[in-house]
């Protein structure tokens, strides 16, 4: 069942670039704009593929930046030396720009480079993850957890069937272990809950209406007293 | 369609009809007579002219009546045949019990399609392969071929089962039988080619002698629709699932965590919190969960009353409330009063409210009255009387259930297995009051009920 809004007609014009060019993983702004286009909010971001762009776009989007290697042969950037964080100025672009692509090569031999991803550098703040599957079995389903080494070293996280109400949004979030943690135990950082349980029907809604969309994911999702924003989202296709 | 003709038909053949004891076919004849089955018996073989007294025919084709339901128990590689001759003769419910399909390899696997293939194309309706098939207690019909006289079977009730293990299933109903609890229906459906939990669910829905359905799992059918007929049946009846094959792996070449963490058994868990579907997770906890709930209902909250005459056992209670997250709020200020009024000084008047090894029938009445009854502080309550003390006598069986009756709210009773107490638990469960012979037990069968109590209603 795919809900005719302008807002799915927009994922679907980016789902058949994605298929058009024989990937099934999205890009680093193809997967943003997606969760965008679902209300999801994300620093400011422009996928270059020159230096003299690059130099452009960042003096619009503004510093500090975070440049990272776009390359569906590199799923964990980081592992291959293609993420560089709190550029302040142009020539630290530029520097980066080269080195990026030179550690991926160095790593992965016969990587295909898509580009250089720059975003806007935002403050530190809670790291949650929220993602969407469509399982087999039970169709969409929805995830909620810390994120950083917690979702990987604990797994604590939630799970529900898509479509999620706001009531079982919230249940998710106060599910986890770690929930005293979001909701200021011992003067812990308060998160803005419910920016969080709108994040993760948004994200339900995208898998119920998306029916070729197989994971999405965001994370980390930073989550601020007031406000969330998705800095990364990954999007893979059946 | 509906399922009905599995569950209660008027005529049945069985294909691969014989005599010799040692066959399984032999078995399914003796135990449709034991039962008192008292539709119409075709047997069907070439080899005979009469099994077990009845006129056999040589294959279905010669048989002219109608057959609401046909029971297939001979070898795998000739039953496309067989069920060729089933669409001829316009005979739509079939239980194949055989084995020697996709569980055994290859050739089974191309045949189990090739039976799936048939029976879409031409409306024919399986249960099974490689299963045990039916049991209709309220008409008397199974399909079974554990005989009866190695297996018991439980007298008729208001729970059902759907199993896709048979020797699962034949060991519930031995472990019914001697819970004495009651049941309905039992599907064994095995490689499930066709009929599956989700319409049985559906089917057992509009069941009046269904109230509890246990399912005992090794991956769904098809979610979606297990998801929709769950969330409807339980808004009239309980459902309780054990999903075996927890430790499954994620999906293959997942790349985002998700994917990796979401393992099929997290999807479960989710989809059966959707359903409004009861998990749980092992025979025992499967059985007590379905005996509890036919027995009581569910807790409109967690806070838990605890009576006893055992200190010891009240401790026990009182640590596994807590680790269940099970609420022992203190007792209010007005029920305490009243209890010293009433009761020795050395009695303990806190939750657990302790009668000690002193206390007789009585005391467990009026605690339960003045606590339980009269104030409705508490949700529910855990009763522990222990026998042996000398004042103590099967008469608290009376006073107990009067009272659960009177509060209105659920009550279970916990006592430890010992042959003097197999008297007095008979005697609560006949009034629907039940036993948990162990603190571990009846707290994970109140938590049950606590858990129903906080799903939504519809």
């Amino acid at each position: 069942m795919v809900v005719e809004t302008s807002k799915n007609r927009e994922v679907e014009k980016i789902v058949d670039k994605i298929v058009a060019s024989g990937r099934i993983a999205a890009l680093p702004d193809e997967s943003l704009a997606m969760v965008e286009l679902y209300g999801i909010d994300v620093p400011d971001y422009a996928l270059v593929k020159t230096v003299e762009d690059a130099v452009a776009v960042s003096k619009e989007i503004g510093f500090p930046l975070v440049l990272k290697i776009a390359s569906q042969d590199a799923q964990h950037k980081s592992d291959v030396g293609g993420v560089f964080i709190d550029l302040k100025n142009v020539e630290e672009v530029e520097m980066n720009y080269y080195k990026a692509i030179d550690n991926l090569k160095k790593n992965v031999p016969d990587a295909e480079v898509e580009g250089v991803f720059l975003q806007k550098q935002i403050p530190e703040a809670t790291q949650l993850i929220v993602g969407g599957i469509c399982d087999e079995q039970f169709g969409p389903a929805v995830m909620f957890g810390l994120g950083g080494v917690f979702v990987e070293l604990y797994k604590d996280v939630s799970f529900r069937i898509a479509p999620v109400t706001e009531a079982e949004a919230l249940e998710m979030i106060n599910g986890i272990k770690a929930y005293p943690v979001l909701s200021g135990y011992r003067g812990a950082r308060k998160i803005d809950i419910g920016q969080v349980a709108k994040t993760i029907i948004s994200i339900s809604e995208l898998v119920t209406n998306c029916s070729i969309i197989k994971e999405v994911e965001l994370n980390p999702l930073f989550a601020y007293e007031k406000s969330v924003k998705a800095v990364d989202a990954r999007v893979i296709l059946k | 369609m509906s399922l009905d003709k599995f569950f209660n038909p008027q005529s049945i053949a069985i294909i691969g009809a014989t005599e010799n004891e040692l066959n399984i076919t032999s078995a399914i004849f003796n135990n449709l007579f034991e039962m008192g089955y008292k539709g119409t018996i075709v047997p069907v073989n070439p080899h005979y002219e009469k099994v077990f007294g009845l006129k056999c025919c040589p294959s279905i084709l010669d048989y002219e009546d109608n057959i609401d339901l046909s029971i297939i128990t001979i070898s795998s590689e000739h039953i496309p045949e067989i069920l060729s001759q089933h669409i001829e003769r316009k005979i739509n419910n079939v239980v194949i019990i055989s084995g020697g399909f996709a569980e055994t390899g290859k050739r089974g696997i191309v045949l189990e399609a090739e039976i799936k293939k048939i029976c879409r194309e031409n409306n024919i309706r399986i249960i099974g392969p490689n299963c045990l098939g039916v049991l209709n207690n309220y008409s008397n019909f199974s399909t079974f071929f554990l005989p009866w006289s190695k297996i018991k079977r439980p007298s008729r009730g208001h729970l059902s089962i759907l199993s896709q293990s048979g020797s699962y299933a034949a060991s519930m109903l031995d472990m019914l039988y001697l819970e004495g609890i009651g049941v309905s229906k039992f599907v064994s459906y095995g490689n499930r080619v066709d009929v599956g939990e989700s319409e049985l669910i559906e089917y057992l829905t509009g069941d009046d002698s269904t109230r509890v359905i246990g399912i005992y799992m090794e991956s769904v059918d098809d979610g979606r629709r297990f998801i929709r007929a769950s969330r409807l049946c339980s808004c009239y009846k309980h459902i309780v699932v054990l999903k075996v094959g927890r430790q499954e792996s994620g999906i293959n070449a997942a790349r985002s965590h998700t994917g990796a963490i979401a393992g099929r058994y997290e999807i479960y868990k989710a989809a059966f919190r959707k359903s409004g579907v009861l998990e749980v997770y092992n025979l025992e906890e499967f059985l007590d969960a379905c005996k509890v709930l036919l027995m009581q209902k569910p807790a409109r909250g967690n806070k838990i009353l605890v009576i006893t005459n055992g200190g010891g056992f009240g401790v026990a209670v009182s640590d596994m409330c807590s680790d269940t997250g099970l609420n022992l709020a203190q007792t209010p200020p007005g029920i305490r009063e009243y209890l010293s009024e009433h009761f020795p000084e050395f009695f303990i008047f806190n939750n657990p409210i302790d009668l000690t090894g002193s206390a007789g029938d009585k005391d467990f009445g009026i605690a339960l009255k003045t606590a339980f009854v009269d104030n409705d502080f508490y949700d529910a309550a855990i009763i522990i009387p222990l026998m042996p003390p000398p004042a103590m006598t099967e008469g608290v069986v009376d006073v107990i259930s009067e009272r659960a009756k009177e509060s209105g709210k659920p009550v279970v009773v916990c006592t430890i297995k010992s042959v003097y107490t197999k008297k007095t638990k008979e005697k609560f469960e006949s009034k629907n009051i039940p036993v948990f012979m162990s603190p571990e037990r009846a707290v994970k069968a109140m938590n049950v009920l606590v858990e129903r109590g906080k799903m939504d209603g519809c």
